[in-house]
């Protein structure tokens, strides 16, 4: 029997203001304990809250990228639980009516594209921080994540691997980034998701039960997650036996997901209409202001990378494909004019060392600055290119200023035709033979002696001045 | 209130603390805050102030936190709560120069009709020995009433400033929802909850209105209305004004002598010009079980942030997390608020949400549309406060006969209108009000009928000690 | 209403009841919310909830930092705290 994988996905983006949802408490991350808590956040008796209107703004930058419907007219609801970092006993978010409705976005899975509908994304508050680990018999409770602003982004039922779910995290991780609406950074919790796993029969027309696997943080384990979800519920079901709807955990360190606490399920959240907060209206002009001043995407700078630099296709999507790179891209070509180049390195040398090292550029010590007088240096031939590979791998190991590195380890291109063509001739001397077999014809042979140069340079021949002053002494 | 200034702002506090001292029967306060008092009163006498209400002894109801004085809200699960900040309306009076003398008791929460729930023991109405001040703010009623303030603060969710003024023979006002900040108001019902002022005379209720009001950030859902001087229109002739009379309204069930107290000041606003029409709320008999399925909602939300952790009562040695919310809550609270929040936390339920929530918001538009229509024929609608006098304690003991108590004050809080307690006479000596419920914002319009009312008749001016000791 | 319902909304509450206090409970609730089914005696398809007396919308903030560090008063007021956190019973997740 031939079995088919459902999988929807709740992301929850946190939106970079520089306060919370619903109080002028900062959203610093890495705070002391409890120190970015206003009374709001505390839920203290009598306190009231007042929504942030930038965190409006930013959830409608998402809506208007993923050509969603922007509900100008948007209202919280209360969503009842108890938890110990939940200091109010109700989280505010909004059921009934959030502030993006139906939209898409598109993901590539190996080069193949599929559009991936958006049910809607609202606004609502993270909780504060639960610590189980740190001491003795009890739980510590840090409030200052408490009451920041999250976009919850929900899927439809669309994604059918765990590849896609991958390429859907990150189209949308790329997408909010770009947008300048989240600071992207996993490690620190700024997106985490929900994900829904279900199973059905490929001939079936309804779902099957779904488990959710909450909160899981990286690209990877989301993977794991599911595969390790997609299989446990197909054992069940090819035993004939029925997968039950509950809430699950990720453990990354066996690689499992487990049932969470079975109360969960009893759970009866009530959500009703927050009566402390009024409808917020979004003006017609307020939403053509926030869709002119949208910044500009992947896929419009991908168009403009060609048409500006004459790029090939391949380079400029690789450019275009996160804000870092493209950043990295434009403000070398502000200094350096050769935007060839640039992106040559990019695309190529820079692209490995990220893939090698599996980071994004934000995590690298490449610094834009560093890398536009990496691609100077190389353009006003200060330093050869094979000499550049091995200064970019010095500022990859150690974050160095390119011009230190050049003049601490004596990296500068010789120019000096004199001194070239002194070490050519020697070189033709010490190599009788060679000299005989190419003057015989053996053309492949010249090769041999540019390497044997740029050998006794150290790469630091000018490798044109050395074709050429050799072909000259070899005629 | 103190106008003339005959003694030093230090004697008339200490004068005020004796009167509290003397009273101490009444239980009306759960706080005192002698020392700050008495040093403010020094701190006026030393440096002559002219704010508007300079030296001017106020009750506040134990409902408004108050920082660093306890506040209570007349619950076990705050009997160590010191807050850290105060309310917009505490902020607004000690700007304009008052003197909070202490808190005052009140319902739990404030969900009672009798003062019976608070924590903190009964209220004795000054008006007899054994007689319930009204709830929730019996403290500050009968504070008022006693003559020890000149005037207190109250809050109303389903009447509970109109309720105990009507019973202890005072004014009190509730305004429109939005006219005075909650921040900072302990949240009984969101929706419903509006502060006012509790004083002898209706003029005093429109000077306290007058700093008690403002527009403020802090709370979005004040309102942004301009906020007029409530005491300009004070005296305006009434001549010509209508004023409704709910047909709905069944007022043969209610004592003889309640109905002629009704009628009597309808023939004396006869006398000073004023012409009554009857009026159609056809859904106005449906507020009791709208405003007991709305109320308990949101308290039932509203006080989950009482769970032990971050403040309040916590339970002794919890065995674990669950072990630790369930007793914190079950010992911190007491039997009325207990069942209110089951009953919200049962209409909110899945299942249940849109038969019993739903509908009673559906309900509530209806009841406000029906004034809507009311107020387009008259300028002001007219009912008996409450169904009677003030009760013995102890007598009611049926939740559901309580609840009908409020069936005159929750029609205003859930159409979110101004609503008037003016003392109108006396039934075996002990007072009774008349309810004015104005439209939207026309709270000058009520203080102005009310005062024009007071300055034609005395049942204002009558105190327990000139008619009983 | 029976003993069940009241069992699961006392939990949704976090509240408990000794056994005496159980069959009130139960018998105050079932009489409650007999009285509030008089509501389903009125039409009202079609009609919006009123939410809030008030029919304006929200004002709302600017994204500005006006709170202060008040940890240390913060921690004093509740009933278990260490130097940086507010302290329950561990919690197994």
């Amino acid at each position: 029997m031939s079995w088919e994988t459902v999988i929807g996905l709740e992301v929850h983006v946190q939106l970079s203001t520089n306060t919370k949802l619903f109080s002028g408490a900062s959203t610093t991350f890495g705070a002391e304990p409890n120190t970015n808590v206003d009374l709001i956040d505390l839920g203290l008796p009598g306190v009231l809250p007042v929504a942030n209107r930038e965190a409006f703004h930013k959830a409608i930058r998402f809506g208007l990228a993923t050509n969603a419907k922007i509900n100008q007219v948007s209202m919280f609801d209360r969503k009842n639980y108890f938890y110990p970092d939940l200091p109010k006993g109700y989280q505010i978010t909004q059921m009934e009516k959030p502030i993006v409705g139906k939209g898409s976005i598109m993901i590539n899975v190996d080069g193949v594209e599929k559009l991936i509908n958006i049910t809607r994304a609202h606004l609502e508050e993270d909780a504060g921080k639960s610590i189980h680990d740190l001491f003795d018999g009890e739980t510590g409770v840090d409030l200052n994540r408490a009451g920041t602003p999250l976009l919850e982004i929900v899927s439809e039922p669309e994604i059918a691997s765990a590849k896609e779910a991958v390429a859907y995290f990150k189209a949308i991780h790329q997408l909010v980034t770009f947008l300048d609406i989240c600071d992207g950074n996993m490690a620190q919790g700024s997106m985490r998701c929900d994900v829904n796993v279900s199973i059905k029969k490929e001939a079936d027309d309804v779902l099957g039960t779904r488990a959710e696997i909450k909160n899981i943080n990286s690209f990877k384990f989301i993977e794991r997650a599911i595969n390790f979800e997609v299989t446990r519920q197909i054992k069940i079901l090819e035993k004939g036996k029925t997968v039950v709807q509950e809430t699950r955990l990720y453990d990354s360190v066996n690689n499992e997901t487990r049932s969470m606490r079975s109360k969960e399920a009893a759970n009866d959240y009530r959500y009703f209409p927050e009566p402390d907060l009024l409808p917020v209206v979004i003006s017609d002009k307020e939403l053509e202001d926030i869709r002119n001043t949208l910044p500009e995407l992947p896929k419009q700078k991908e168009i403009r990378f060609i048409a500006e630099h004459k790029l090939e296709e391949s380079e400029a999507k690789i450019l275009a494909s996160s804000k870092a790179m493209a950043n990295l891209f434009e403000d070398a070509t502000s200094k350096t004019k050769d935007s060839n180049l640039i992106a040559k390195w990019l695309v190529g040398d820079v692209s490995a060392l990220l893939n090698k090292d599996n980071i994004s550029i934000e995590e690298s010590k490449l610094s834009s600055d560093n890398f536009a007088t990496l691609i100077e240096r190389i353009s006003d031939k200060t330093i050869s290119g094979k000499i550049a590979k091995s200064v970019l791998e010095d500022i990859w190991d150690s974050g160095k200023d390119v011009d230190d590195i050049i003049k601490d380890k004596g990296l500068v291109q010789i120019q000096d035709e004199s001194i070239l063509e002194n070490v050519a001739k020697k070189i033709i001397e010490n190599n009788p033979d060679q000299v005989e077999a190419y003057k015989g014809g053996k053309e492949k042979l010249f090769g041999f002696f540019v390497g044997q140069v740029m050998k006794e340079t150290q790469g630091k021949a000018n490798p044109q001045s050395v074709n050429e002053i050799l072909k000259k002494l070899l005629a | 209130m103190l106008k003339a200034k005959e003694i030093s702002n230090k004697e008339l506090i200490q004068e005020t603390f004796d009167l509290i001292e003397s009273n101490s029967h009444l239980n009306a306060f759960v706080t005192l805050n002698k020392e700050n008092a008495l040093n403010k009163a020094k701190a006026i006498d030393n440096k002559a102030s002219d704010l508007s209400l300079s030296g001017i002894p106020i009750a506040q109801k134990d409902l408004f936190v108050t920082k660093n004085l306890r506040t209570t809200c007349g619950s076990n699960m705050l009997s160590n709560f010191i807050p850290p900040y105060s309310a917009t309306v505490i902020e607004n009076l000690e700007n304009a120069g008052c003197i909070s003398v202490g808190k005052t008791n009140m319902d739990e929460f404030a969900m009672g009709s009798s003062n019976e729930t608070s924590f903190y023991g009964n209220v004795q109405n000054p008006w007899g020995e054994n007689l319930v001040p009204g709830g929730s703010s019996g403290g500050s009623a009968a504070a008022v009433a006693a003559g020890i303030v000149p005037a207190a603060t109250g809050t109303d969710t389903g009447g509970s400033i109109r309720q105990p003024a009507s019973l202890c023979g005072i004014t009190g006002i509730k305004p429109t929802y939005g006219r005075i900040s909650r921040w900072g108001m302990i949240a009984f019902a969101s929706s419903l909850d509006q502060a006012g002022p509790m004083a002898r005379t209706a003029e005093d209720c429109a000077i306290m209105m007058n700093e008690m009001c403002s527009h403020d950030l802090k709370d979005t859902t004040s309102l942004n209305k301009e906020i007029p001087d409530f005491t300009k229109n004070l005296n305006t002739p009434i001549k010509g004004l209508k004023i409704g009379i709910v047909k709905e309204f069944d007022l043969s069930t209610l004592d003889n002598e309640v109905v002629k107290i009704f009628e009597e000041s309808k023939k004396h606003y006869e006398s000073l010009g004023v012409e009554f029409v009857e009026v159609s709320l056809p859904n106005i008999n449906l507020s009791v079980p709208t405003y007991y399925v709305v109320a308990p909602a949101e308290c039932s939300s509203n006080l989950s942030r009482f769970d032990g952790v971050k403040f309040g009562k916590r339970c002794k040695n919890p065995k674990d997390l669950e072990d630790l919310y369930i007793r914190s809550r079950s010992e911190g609270f007491g039997e009325e608020v207990k069942r209110r929040i089951l009953i919200g936390s049962y209409v909110l339920s899945a299942g249940f949400y849109d038969a019993y929530y739903k509908k009673a918001q559906q309900v509530r538009r209806l009841i406000k549309n029906d004034f809507d229509n009311a107020f387009s024929k008259v300028d002001l609608i007219m009912t008996p406060t409450t169904r009677g006098s003030a009760f013995e304690a102890g007598s009611m003991n049926d939740p559901i006969q309580m609840y009908l108590e409020d069936l005159f004050t929750v029609p205003a809080n859930l159409a979110g209108l101004p609503g008037i307690s003016i003392p109108s006479g006396y039934v075996d000596n002990k007072p009774l009000g008349v309810q004015l419920i104005g439209n939207s914002l026309q709270e000058s319009q009520l203080l102005n009928v009310a005062h024009c009312f007071q300055t034609s008749s005395d049942w204002h001016l009558r105190t327990p000690s000139s008619e009983i000791r | 209403m029976d003993k069940e319902t009241v069992a699961t909304i006392s939990y949704l509450s976090r509240l408990a009841f000794d056994k005496d206090n159980e069959d009130k409970i139960t018998k105050d609730l079932e009489n409650i919310i007999k009285f509030v089914d008089q509501l389903e005696s009125i039409d009202t398809s079609n009609i919006d909830p009123l939410t809030s007396p008030l029919e304006q919308t929200a004002k709302t903030r600017v994204d500005e930092v006006t709170a202060k560090n008040r940890k240390e008063k913060f921690l004093q007021n509740a009933p278990d705290a260490n130097e940086d956190y507010f302290l329950v019973p561990r919690v197994v997740e």
